[in-house]
């Protein structure tokens, strides 16, 4: 998402070798509208900041992170947030420690006899 | 300073509906969040400055 056009969308991905292989779509959003929306459109530089948020099939926010814009995202962390999210959206009572990388991974389900013992708990 | 609309993490987010370039198709398109909601896709919404910048 920018506020480019989706024909600029269309030059740069077939001029930079960089996006040669990419699969996801460009979305145009040249009144800002939605960066507007999503709290992220600079108003001074007349550009968005770094921001990637992650909504449910529900339709609600899940995620939400914003970064200034001379700093790059890391995909890694990003997509164990999505894979964090399908697993929390089918088991709601648990919960998804810091480390947590792959389904199958250890989570943590709150209760009485966790508390203060959470070291325990990981291991 | 940024323009602050801004929903919040856990508030359902407002339908809306972009223009896209779709490079799997090289063809243009649009797509809505009702259309997503409908597929039962969850949806990374990645936004950056411009396009031909470096980070």
């Amino acid at each position: 998402m920018s506020t480019d056009t989706k024909f600029v969308h269309l030059a740069w991905q077939r001029d930079e070798k960089m996006l040669e292989k990419v699969k996801y779509i460009m979305g145009s959003d040249p009144n800002a509208r939605l960066s507007k929306m999503f709290g992220v459109y600079d108003k001074e530089a007349g550009l968005d900041l770094r921001g990637t948020f992650i909504i449910s099939p529900e339709g609600k926010l899940m995620n939400s992170e914003v970064n200034y814009f001379n700093l790059g995202r890391n995909v890694e962390e990003i997509l164990r947030k999505v894979r964090a999210n399908i697993h929390l959206n089918a088991h709601q009572n648990e919960g998804c420690p810091a480390k947590w990388q792959k389904e199958g991974d250890k989570t943590l389900q709150p209760s009485a006899k966790m508390v203060g013992r959470v070291f325990y708990a990981l291991e | 300073m940024s323009e602050h609309y801004g929903i919040r993490v856990g508030e359902m987010v407002p339908d809306f509906k972009i223009e896209t370039y779709e490079p799997s198709k090289g063809d243009f398109g649009a797509i809505s969040l009702t259309e997503l909601k409908a597929a039962k896709k969850w949806t990374v919404l990645f936004f950056y400055p411009a396009d031909f910048t470096f980070v």
